[in-house]
């Protein structure tokens, strides 16, 4: 009874994150672009800490 | 400061006077327009390029100077529009060349910039293989509006080993 409470409740986050994947899909375009520049500004630090970036590798400094 | 359509107005211009014979936006940017938002830091650029210079040992050199005289940085094989980095890639077969003659025409604020069709980005993605090109050509099944019956004629034309799933 238990395990399928859990599955359910596993069910119903899979399907959560699904419709959050499509909004995102669906999202205008400038929206998505403005996304990007944030992903790239959030991950640069990371990246940086695991090998050294390539030359190339920065955020990208314009307007969505 | 500048915005991403300045960068594409950049590419229409390229277009205009001649330096390419006509260009794709591919690659994660080319996402952007199907799918959810995947990072990159460069723009790719698929081109077809005059005749002359596509059977050059050094394709891109008058897209270099042309980029120069522009006022654009040319570091690492990447062309600096307005901060962004720009691979042009001349079409290196069969599926590239096609992808740019079947490109869709967008609109990104007023700019007209043509992008790769989602089908074709997903089968450049498997055909190129790796992770990361699975996993974007997975994104686009799952997220994008695609053709599937387009996407397996594409893959059998050109000789990609792979089964499209009905449903991802």
């Amino acid at each position: 009874m238990k395990r399928e409470f859990a599955g359910d409740r596993m069910v119903d986050v899979f399907a959560r994150k699904r419709a959050w994947h499509r909004r995102r899909a669906e999202a205008p375009l400038v929206e998505k672009v403005r996304i990007l520049l944030d992903l790239q500004r959030q991950e640069i630090p990371l990246l940086a800490a695991q090998r050294p970036l390539r030359r190339w590798e920065r955020p990208w400094n314009i307007t969505p | 400061m500048a915005s991403l359509a300045d960068v594409f107005r950049v590419l229409a211009r390229m277009r205009e006077e001649g330096v390419v014979i006509d260009y794709a936006i591919g690659g994660a940017t080319a996402v952007l327009f199907y799918a959810e938002p995947t990072r990159t830091y460069d723009v790719d650029v698929f081109a077809l390029l005059p005749a002359d210079e596509s059977s050059s040992l050094a394709p891109l050199v008058p897209v270099y100077q042309w980029a120069r005289a522009h006022g654009f940085t040319v570091d690492a094989g990447h062309i600096l529009v307005h901060g962004v980095p720009v691979q042009v890639l001349p079409a290196y077969s069969a599926l590239v060349v096609e992808a740019i003659q079947t490109a869709r025409v967008h609109y990104y604020e007023d700019v007209s910039v043509r992008v790769v069709g989602p089908e074709h980005l997903a089968a450049l993605a498997l055909q190129a293989g790796g992770a990361r090109r699975r996993e974007r050509a997975w994104l686009l099944l799952q997220t994008a509006r695609i053709d599937r019956d387009q996407l397996r004629a594409l893959v059998r034309r050109h000789d990609i080993d792979v089964e499209i799933p009905d449903e991802a």
